[in-house]
């Protein structure tokens, strides 16, 4: 979704993902409008305190990149530690999942033909391609040849014939020449 | 997910991110929006009419200690009359 006017500030999660959120825990609950808007921009307010507080215990433990262990501190430090748990959970899931993932291309590579062997094959097959169409040309070529050498002699045939017919012994002398 | 990325790297200072860090951030935001409506709605006077209101998350936010950084997003609704006494009061104080 791009929006011109909007600044860095404005940025907030999809209304529709709130909504929907909202409706989950709170089944059966009418929702005012402004309450809802007030959410969304909650939850703005909510990744910019979490990601600062990650980004100074980041900074004080001299890494560069902020790691799940900040954010799982900043929580505590901020009163959410009861998130912690769940949170947890979900990481567990998350590192399975890609653990499957890399296990699956591994094991892929291994049964079947690896990736540069392929790409070998691919090269050979190319070469092959350009070697025949080579070749067709060139018999093209040779067949043209044999073709145009056929109709010169045929021209030089007919010539001749119509030579025959001026004086049989002239013949006789071309036959010898030939 | 990448627009709380996006949110997040809108922080002052903020560098990088881990993809697994990005994932906790999302899943903790999604927890507090649960948490918000829940508290807002339990402490809330809308239950009796089983709706949940401005007011309602505007009150958690003040009564709550971890909520409290949201005071400074959410304004109570104050009627525009006392909005106005107070601008009047702002300007006499600079006057003098």
């Amino acid at each position: 979704m791009a929006s011109s006017s909007g600044n860095d500030d404005d940025l907030t999660i999809p209304r529709a993902a709130i909504n929907k959120m909202i409706k989950e825990t709170l089944p059966n609950v009418r929702v005012a409008n402004d309450a809802r808007e007030l959410v969304v921009n909650c939850c703005t307010e909510f990744i910019h305190l979490i990601s600062s507080e990650a980004n100074e215990i980041c900074n004080k433990s001299e890494k560069k990149t902020i790691s799940p262990e900040h954010v799982i501190n900043a929580l505590e430090s901020l009163g959410f530690g009861s998130y912690i748990a769940e949170v947890k959970d979900v990481l567990q899931e998350c590192k399975t999942v890609a653990l499957k993932r890399r296990k699956a291309s591994s094991r892929l590579e291994n049964l079947g033909i690896p990736e540069e062997e392929l790409l070998r094959q691919q090269q050979e097959l190319f070469a092959k391609a350009r070697q025949q169409q080579a070749e067709l040309a060139q018999q093209e070529w040779l067949q043209m040849q044999q073709a145009a050498q056929q109709a010169q002699l045929a021209a030089a045939a007919a010539s001749a014939g119509s030579a025959h017919q001026a004086g049989s012994a002239q013949e006789e002398e071309e036959e010898d020449d030939m | 997910m990448s627009r709380v990325k996006l949110i997040m790297k809108s922080s002052p200072d903020v560098s990088c991110i881990n993809q697994d860090a990005l994932f906790l951030t999302t899943k903790a935001t999604e927890l507090f929006v649960q948490h918000l409506a829940l508290s807002s709605y339990n402490k809330g006077s809308g239950k009796q009419k089983n709706t949940l209101s401005y007011s309602d998350l505007a009150d958690a936010a003040e009564e709550t200690e971890t909520f409290q950084f949201l005071t400074d997003i959410l304004p109570k609704k104050i009627l525009a009359r006392d909005y106005l006494k107070s601008l009047e009061e702002m300007e006499e104080v600079d006057d003098n």
